[in-house]
């Protein structure tokens, strides 16, 4: 039997599967089983409905699943693997630093503040420019300005750290 | 008629342009820029051209390279779409004096709706109701800050070009304004290339109420009834219907003859929308002309019957209108619900990238005019607006269970949508009264985010996910699942019908 943790916009859910195929999440048995149509779609009965699943790897222990309209960013772990992971958290947490990180892809239109600059909690970092709109980023942190990772007029992925405030 | 039209824009709407030419006989010619060598609108025409890089302003929005392109494949119209050149006077004007006709109106009506200041004297003038604010730009910070103390804050600080929410800002105090000034003139300036702003008095709790309008080159007339648009996030529209369920028929009269009278007040021709706010005591204001199709025309298409596109471009080769204001009638009721690339709970962030999946829906009443398929790619150039579900009914409560069925089983995959963000909105006590304002969003749905607004209605599709995540891992991981656990073409499926 293996035992997965999986997360679902911070709740966490046990899913253990066994060799004859039983499945169980939470406490609760259910009977299932999926079919994959082409290579992002499945099709998974539960129970006694039969649903349409896109599924789109996002990452090594991370899917996006698009279910009945609804979309989940999903983290599938062992329970091994996600034991780990909390201990790893728990050690970064008693560094203080904050990384300042691209909520959404765009370019780097202006940037307020210099290596060394002290910011205060809410203070303008530096403007994004997406899809036509300029998006001002506050800092999430009171600080001094640490390290600047992009230069005004450059393309930033979402997620991308853009600076780091210590 | 012409023969060969080419459409100078993208998306969806590029497309529903491409449907009207293909039914009207002409040729449709798509131009697309790097970023959109595998949309959609590039498969659909009958000809496409390389325009240029991604960025709009060295591709969508390079007059000189379309025009020159139009004359050398010897199209004889333009159609701009919405967006992009659709309301730039300096274009039409270059359009109409290289020999194409512009599927459009005269750049004079533009240039005198164009710019919002001079359409608010020209409206007063007219008699048609303005919202009380300035007439001219405002030439710099301090004499911005004197006009909105006059006016009484808060103020709307609005593009002079603008349109769509880009370049507009809502200032609270006089604190606020030195930033939104310059941040809405940046805004104004990428997006319409003119950095014009000017201040209107903040009305509060309006609705976005809007009138069609369709106009010959002969001096004929109509309207085509009103669309209710207050359902809206930092200006952006996102549920449109028609008729409004605020308008009774007294309003209706008033509003249709105001907006007809702004549309001769411009000597206008094609088509046309003018946007009015309204209060709860049913006063209207004229807020701007768009002097072009609209993005929620298919609404009014819906409960008219009208095929608008294809009257545009029959009245842009000198057709006279043969409807007359008599014969239009509204049948039933239509929303439009418009799918935008976004994480809705995570501040509304643009979500970028390949289209790995895209699978339509049907049914009774159901339309989805669409920019998107297999392998096209979503990217941070343009408007993130990826589709319109649109929905007939009979009356607005079968059109409301119409689109929330419809927006369940379409499926859009690559990037993340608002789709599921509808069916909270369309189920709130004061949409479906129709007591909602221009701030619904702001007031009733703000408050629910991130993820509060779905409230346990995704719990199953949760469990689902959970643990198809298992089963999947475990395949990854080498693991042998049993045979009925996962195989390309199990035994169930061979039981469904051919």
């Amino acid at each position: 039997m293996t035992e997965f943790v999986i997360t679902i916009n911070y709740r966490k859910h046990t899913v253990k599967v066994s060799e004859n195929s039983s499945v169980e999440i939470g406490d609760k048995k259910v009977e299932t089983e999926i079919s994959q149509i082409s290579n992002n779609f499945y099709l998974i009965r539960f129970g006694n409905s039969v649903f349409e699943v896109i599924a789109n790897k996002l990452d090594r222990d991370k899917y996006g699943f698009l279910i009945d309209g609804f979309y989940f960013e999903t983290i599938i772990r062992t329970q091994l693997e996600e034991t780990v992971i909390e201990l790893q958290k728990k050690k970064s947490k008693i560094r203080h630093h904050s990384d300042v990180k691209a909520p959404m892809p765009g370019l780097l239109l202006k940037l307020k503040k210099g290596i060394g600059d002290q910011v205060s909690l809410g203070e303008p970092l530096l403007l994004l420019e997406a899809m036509k709109m300029e998006n001002e980023l506050r800092s999430p942190a009171s600080g001094r300005v640490k390290n600047i990772f992009f230069r005004e007029g450059q393309s930033i992925e979402k997620d991308a750290i853009i600076l780091t405030i210590e | 008629m012409f023969k060969k039209i080419l459409i100078a824009n993208r998306g969806e709407i590029a497309n529903r342009i491409i449907k009207a030419c293909s039914e009207l006989d002409i040729i449709s010619v798509a131009i697309y820029s790097e970023a959109d060598k595998n949309a959609l609108h590039v498969r659909r025409a009958d000809e496409a051209y390389f325009i240029g890089p991604s960025p709009a302003n060295e591709s969508y929005l390079n007059k000189e390279k379309i025009i020159d392109l139009a004359k050398k494949i010897g199209a004889d119209a333009i159609h701009p779409g919405y967006g992009f050149l659709s309301e730039n006077s300096e274009f039409i004007r270059m359009v109409e004096e290289a020999g194409i006709t512009f599927i459009g109106p005269s750049s004079q009506s533009v240039k005198m709706m164009g710019e919002k200041t001079s359409a608010r004297r020209l409206m007063k003038s007219h008699n048609v109701p303005i919202v009380p604010g300035t007439t001219e730009p405002i030439k710099n910070v301090e004499e911005g800050k004197k006009s909105a103390a006059e006016i009484g804050y808060p103020v709307m600080l609005k593009a002079a070009a603008g349109g769509g929410g880009k370049g507009m800002r809502k200032i609270l105090n006089e604190d606020d304004f030195e930033s939104s000034y310059s941040q809405a003139k940046n805004e104004a300036l990428k997006a319409f290339g003119n950095d014009d702003v000017y201040l209107e008095k903040f009305i509060e709790n309006p609705k976005h109420i809007e009138v069609q309008i369709l106009a010959d080159k002969f001096g004929n007339y109509i309207h085509l009834f009103e669309r209710e648009c207050s359902i809206q996030r930092r200006h952006q529209k996102v549920i449109e219907e028609a008729p409004s369920i605020s308008v009774d028929d007294s309003t209706r009269k008033k509003i249709t003859t105001a907006a007809v009278n702004a549309a001769k007040a411009c000597s206008y021709y094609n088509a046309g929308t003018i946007e009015f706010l309204m209060d709860k005591k049913k006063d209207f204001y004229f807020l701007e002309m768009n002097t072009r199709l609209q993005v929620e025309h298919p609404v009014t298409e819906m409960i008219t019957g009208v095929d608008i596109v294809k009257l545009q471009i029959k009245i842009a080769s000198c057709e006279r209108l043969t409807l007359k204001q008599e014969d239009l009638k509204i049948h039933g009721h239509a929303i439009e619900c418009r799918i935008y690339a976004e994480d809705v709970d995570n501040n509304f962030a643009p979500s970028t990238g390949k289209i790995i999946h895209h699978k339509l829906t049907s049914g009774p009443g159901i339309r989805i005019d669409y920019g998107i398929d297999l392998m096209s790619q979503v990217s941070i150039y343009y408007d993130s607006m990826l589709a319109k579900v649109i929905a007939w009914g009979i009356d607005r409560d079968e059109a409301i269970v119409r689109i929330m069925r419809a927006l369940s089983e379409y499926q859009i995959s690559g990037v993340i949508t608002n789709t599921p963000s509808f069916t909270w909105m369309l189920k709130q006590k004061t949409f479906l009264d129709g007591t909602f304002d221009i701030n619904f969003l702001e007031n009733e749905f703000f408050p629910l985010l991130p993820g509060k607004w779905k409230d346990g209605s995704t719990n199953d599709a949760e469990e689902i996910a959970a643990v198809l995540g298992a089963l999947l891992k475990l395949q990854e991981r080498g693991t042998t699942l049993s045979n009925n656990q996962i195989t390309n073409n199990n035994q169930w499926r061979k039981q469904q019908y051919d």
